[in-house]
Order: structure tokens, then sequence, then C-alpha cells
């Protein structure tokens, strides 16, 4: 009922769209050979971009940052991506996959998008990029990337799950002075992350702490106490811990580590263990924690004060968490191959731009897709959790390698 | 001494985790074991009174028992509304009560993750037991050691409460014969509203009690029922004593057990509890031989 109400305001917002669009065609069509660019700023016609998020089930901690992020961007941009109007179609992915097939089917056969941003989890990729795929209809995204058979129409704004340990590994192997102990937790994700570590801490010379030199996995999500984990580590000899935690994991292990024996070993970590809600839960015990990002709220640029002024004034004074600027880097990236698409937008045309998009300039810093996984080639900060001001932060402490393939 | 020393920790952490499992289980296993009600929202109460304690205590001894009353308060109102949804099916079994505490935990946890939001509770304990004790060259934290006084406190209540009281002596007399109980002249609806919002009050508690532990967040429902229906089935439902043995038994199991073989871990809980039920229907089924046996040996 409230769909088909809506789609039929889509259907006449088309119309007039179109028919506005037409008539902006017959009179300036003597101009725009001339000028294509102030064509397709002068020629509004409305586009639709689907937005796909987790706004219930087990993600839905993660969804409201992704949404809030691309319409802080549209917000400041005057509601306009490569010059035109847009009209945001949000769609749930709700536990991700299959539950995710529908809302992408309508997106694609009734609502005609132009392309679809967000993403959180992994199996909703997998679901959703071989339909979006076949339609010519890029995807825009802003969560976990796995690895995909065809990454034409894909396109990542955050990293692949082994860039944040491929980062630390050389750095820990240079500085932690002695083994590194690494935690992980027992699923995809948590292999990914820890190989991406163990991988490059190995090549740059370091050794595991661990029995038997591999890393621990903790059973996932079952673990709730990790205590008996941790009781081990002192005794190892390990000089610092490295560990991927997401969510309630997260909280739980370092928590747990604070007020353990191992308090005194210095804990370094891929940075969502110290990300937004996390470190709100984790409190003081996270203070110290050294991690490895792709963004810090304190990068100093133009770009970043722009993104970090706009959200803080939005959302209480909190700062803002990397997922958003995901989100906010996928509605810049959109905005700028919309506008090199030129005056009539198709989903294919705006795909072959932004293949072509080249240097990004974004509040992490200036990146760019990688020609081959169209994964971003980035640099990864240190990152360390301070007091700043009256709450606790994830202060940049410096710069790590920049990665990406 | 050395694997002694090595496995301290996780000993006494396995004591502080059997009992929050143990405080966690008791009111599924008072509602299950004596008012046969299968309460599949009892996740949902506990998150519940984590989320009431956690929103109430700003680290204060007087907000952090008041945040525990707000918790007991609130879980006992769940269990009224649970009363009131499984009452009209007495008397039908327990599909139908798990369907619909299950809706009801859905519902519920719909509120809980619209109210608090989606991500994990920051919780704040009194400043005078967030610290650390040393002992024998290790560090614990103090709140666990005050959560094993705490409990193993409840614990005694409880089976005083059930064992030696006139309203344990009802409980226990309606778990036996619920129709002579009412021929007693207590209402049926009154002892189920009652049993009901009892265990609500207990889930309640053990949720602001086991905040700092574990939750309140969006999984800690799901996690505290999975554990808790562990514990009610290796310690049979309804028995207080029982309820207490296996819930150390888990929290050993699950500490002391990944200590000395951590590979084993993802598999040392489910595992001992498909041995221990293994034995135990083997046994049964041995004692219902020799019962059946027994009148066939008399007359040679």
């Amino acid at each position: 009922m409230f769909s088909s109400h809506v789609s039929g305001r889509l259907r006449a917002a088309v119309a007039i769209g179109a028919v506005t669009a037409l008539a902006a065609a017959g009179c300036s069509s003597d101009k725009s050979s001339k000028s294509g660019k102030d064509s397709a700023k002068g020629g509004d016609s409305p586009i639709t971009i689907g937005l796909i998020t987790a706004l219930s089930g087990s993600n839905k901690a993660l969804g409201p940052d992704h949404l809030n992020g691309f319409k802080l961007y549209l917000q400041t941009h005057g509601n306009k991506l490569g010059g035109h109007t847009v009209n945001l179609d949000v769609g749930d992915e709700a536990d991700g996959g299959a539950a995710a097939v529908p809302v992408a089917n309508k997106m694609l056969k009734e609502d005609k998008v132009l392309a679809i941003a967000g993403i959180v989890a992994t199996p909703t990729i997998n679901a959703v990029v071989p339909l979006a795929t076949a339609a010519g209809v890029p995807v825009v995204n802003t969560g976990g990337r796995p690895t995909v058979k065809d990454p034409s129409h894909l396109w990542t704004m955050s990293f692949m799950s082994t860039d944040p340990g491929g980062a630390m590994g050389p750095y820990l192997a240079q500085n932690a002075g002695g083994p590194v102990y690494a935690f992980g937790p027992d699923y995809q994700g948590g292999w990914d992350q820890l190989r991406g570590f163990t991988d490059s801490f190995a090549k740059a010379g370091g050794t595991l702490a661990n029995d038997g030199g591999k890393p621990t996995f903790t059973p996932f999500p079952a673990t709730t106490d990790f205590t008996p984990f941790l009781s081990k580590v002192k005794a190892s000899g390990a000089k610092a811990i490295y560990s991927f935690y997401t969510g309630s994991s997260a909280i739980a292990f370092v928590k747990n580590w604070s007020q353990s024996d191992a308090k005194d070993i210095p804990l370094y970590a891929a940075g969502f263990i110290t990300e937004g809600g996390a470190l709100k839960a984790e409190g003081q015990a996270a203070n110290g924690i050294i991690t490895s990002m792709n963004y810090s709220p304190d990068i100093s640029s133009a770009a970043n004060r722009e993104f970090v002024s706009a959200w803080t004034q939005a959302h209480d004074g909190d700062q803002p968490p990397a997922t958003a600027m995901y989100s906010w880097d996928a509605a810049s990236v959109l905005d700028q191959a919309i506008l090199k698409a030129g005056p009539d937008p198709t989903p294919q045309k705006v795909n072959d731009a932004i293949k072509a998009l080249g240097q990004i300039n974004s509040p992490r810093g200036t990146w760019q897709l990688s020609p081959d996984t169209h994964v971003p080639v980035q640099k990864w900060y240190l990152r360390k959790v301070e007091m700043d001001g009256t709450a606790l932060a994830n202060v940049k402490i410096g710069d790590l390698a920049t990665i990406g393939s | 001494m050395d694997a002694l020393n090595a496995h301290l920790v996780p000993a006494v952490d396995g004591v502080a985790y059997g009992l929050l499992l143990f405080v966690a289980a008791a009111g599924l296993t008072l509602l299950f074991g004596i008012g046969g009600v299968l309460n599949i929202a009892h996740g949902t109460l506990f998150a519940l009174g984590g989320y009431l304690a956690a929103s109430v205590s700003d680290g204060s001894w007087s907000s952090a028992v008041l945040g525990l009353a707000v918790a007991v308060a609130g879980g006992t109102a769940g269990g009224a509304v649970l009363a009131a949804g499984t009452l009209p099916l007495a008397g039908r079994g327990h599909l139908p009560q798990a369907l619909r505490t299950f809706g009801l935990a859905l519902v519920g946890g719909d509120i809980l993750s619209t109210v608090y939001g989606g991500d994990e509770h920051p919780v704040k304990v009194p400043g005078s037991v967030n610290g650390m004790v040393h002992f024998f060259g290790h560090v614990y934290p103090t709140y666990r050691l005050m959560f094993i006084a705490v409990a193993a406190a409840l614990a005694v209540a409880g089976s005083v409460v059930l064992g030696r009281t006139r309203a344990g002596a009802l409980l226990r007399a309606t778990a036996d014969d619920r129709a002579m109980v009412g021929a007693m002249g207590y209402a049926p609806w009154r002892v189920h509203t009652a049993l009901c919002a009892a265990a609500g009050a207990l889930a309640g508690l053990a949720g602001g009690l086991g905040a700092p532990i574990i939750g309140p967040g969006p999984d800690t429902a799901d996690k505290v029922l999975m554990l808790s229906m562990v514990v009610i089935v290796l310690g049979r439902p309804g028995s207080v004593l029982g309820a207490f043995l296996a819930a150390i038994a888990v929290g050993e199991i699950e500490t002391l057990g990944v200590s000395i073989s951590s590979d084993w871990a993802p598999f040392l809980l489910f595992g001992m509890m498909a041995v221990a039920l293994a034995g135990r229907t083997f046994r049964s089924s041995g004692v219902a031989d020799g019962v059946a046996a027994a009148p066939g040996e008399a007359p040679a």
C-alpha cells in the first residue's frame, strides 16, 4: 500500500522530470553544444539513487552511520549530485544476503535507480552486485568488501579486509620490541583481518608469541569472556597484543584486557575496536589503545574540517565514525561521476565515469580506486585513544603505509 | 605448581562466570520447572534489566542500588506481560507458549533497540569496585569478586525461600499437583501471574547485576537465553541445586577448560553437554529396565 503510493509519486516525479529535461534540451540545444558542463548544471532532471543499508537485524547499529553520512553530503550540497536533484530511495538489507534481493530488484526494475550506494554486510554484496551488474547499474559500496568474481560495477569506499592488519604488521615488527600475541574472532572476516596482519608482520621479520606461532581465534559470536584467553599472554613473553574485534566482542575484549594480567602489555588493533559506540561503552578501559585506520577525525585538511564540522553539528558534538565518512565519500564520488556523465546520465555512463575519476579528494586525504579490484589505494594512519577535551577520542599519532591493490 | 599458577585466574573467573549464569538462568528454571512455561523471552527480560540499570547508574552507590531496583521493577512488569500473554494458553503444551513468548521476545527486542539504539550501552559501576584486586601475583576485576559474593548470597536466599517458606512450599506443590493447589483455594491464574512476575523480577535483577559483565546490547538477549537453556537442561528444570552445579560447571568449562585447551574452545561447552545428556539418557534407560525387570523376576 505504502510502497505503491510512493512509486506512484515517483513515477509522476520521473515523468515531470523527463518533460522538464526535454523542454530544457529543446530550449538550450544550441547552448549545450558549446558547454556541456553548463547544461548539466542548468538542466536539472531529478535522479533516483538507491541506498541499501541495515535498518533492522544484526547490523542495525551500523546502518544509521551509513545513511547519515550520505544524507549529510546531500544536505550540505543542496540535495544535488552532479547538478541533478536527488530522490533518495532507501532500502533495508536487514540481516543481509537474500533479504536484500527484493529490495535491490525493486530499485533496479521499478524505481530505475541511477546507482546503488551503501551495503553494510558482505553477504549482501554477493547477493546484490550480480543483479546490479546484469542491469548495468554501479554499486558504490560503503561497508565490508568480499572477493567478487566480476567487480566491473562494484566500487568500494572502505578497504579490503586484509588492509588494516597489512598496514599495522610492518610497524609492529619494527616497534613492538619483541614477539606479538595476536587475537581474532573465528569467522571469515576475522581470518582475513588476521591474515593481513600476520603476512605483512612476518615479512617484516616479526614473530608471534602465540602457542605454535599462529594467531588465537576465539569462538564467534559465543565468546563473552576473554579472560581465559588473555591469561596466557603475560607468560608467553609477548611485548604487544594485536587484535581485530568489532561490536560487543570489541567491548568485552577491551574491558577484560584492561583488568587482566596483560593490562601492562600494549594493545594494538584494527581501528574498529574503538570506533563510535564501542569506544563510548569501553570508556576509560580503552585509554591508550593504538589502532590502524584509514581515517581519523583530527586529520588536518579543508575537506575533513568541512565534513567533521557538519557531522558534529548534526550529532550532538559526537565525532564522525569512519563508516559515515565512507558514505560521505560515496556521495562525493557519485557527485563527480554524475557531473562527468553529462546532462543525461545513464547508469552505464556513471559507471564509466567512476572508473575515470582518478584522484579523489576526501576527508581521509587523497585516494584513488584501484583499476583492478575497485578498492581504495589509500594511506593508513596510526591512532591512539586519548582524552580530547572532555571525551576519549581516536587521535592521529602518525602515518602508516599507503596500501591497496 | 606452575600449572596451578597459570590457571588460577581462569579458575576463579569460572566461579564468577558460573554464578552469573546461575543468576541469569534462575528465572528461566523457576518458570519452566515449576510454572511449566517455556519462556523464550527470558533473555529479553535480562536485557531489559541491564538497559534499565545501566541508564540509571551514574557511578555512585546510591544510583547503582536504584538502578537494580528499577531493573527488578522493569523485569516484574515484563513478567506480568508474559503472564497475560501465556495465561490463555494454559494446558495447551509448550509449543504455543514457546511461540507466543518468542513473538513477545521479538517485539520486546525491537522496542529495546529502538529506545536504546543499536549500540552496546555503556555501563558505569561504582568507582570503589571498578578497579582490580591483586592476589598471588595476578590481578582480577574487583566487580567480579563482589559479584561472586552477591550471587552466592542470592543462591542461598533462593533455596531458603523455595525450601523453607510457605510461599516456596506452595510453589513446589504447584509443580507437583496444580489441581490440588487450586482445590486448596489458590486461583490458578494468581499462581501463574505470581510465578511469571517472580521469574521476570529474577531476570531483571540478573540483567542489572550482570550488565558490567555481559551487555547490555542488541545481542545480549540471545546470548543469555542460549546459555540459560544449557544450564537448565544440564541442571534439570526446576532444581535450584541442579542449576547451581550446572552453572558452575559450564562456567569452569568456558574459562578453565578454554585456558587448558584453547584449541578445543569452540567445542568444549556443547561437547560436554552432549556427553552429559548421553550419559543421563543411558543411566535413566538403565533404571527403567531395572524397574521393568523387577516384577518379572518375582515369580522365579
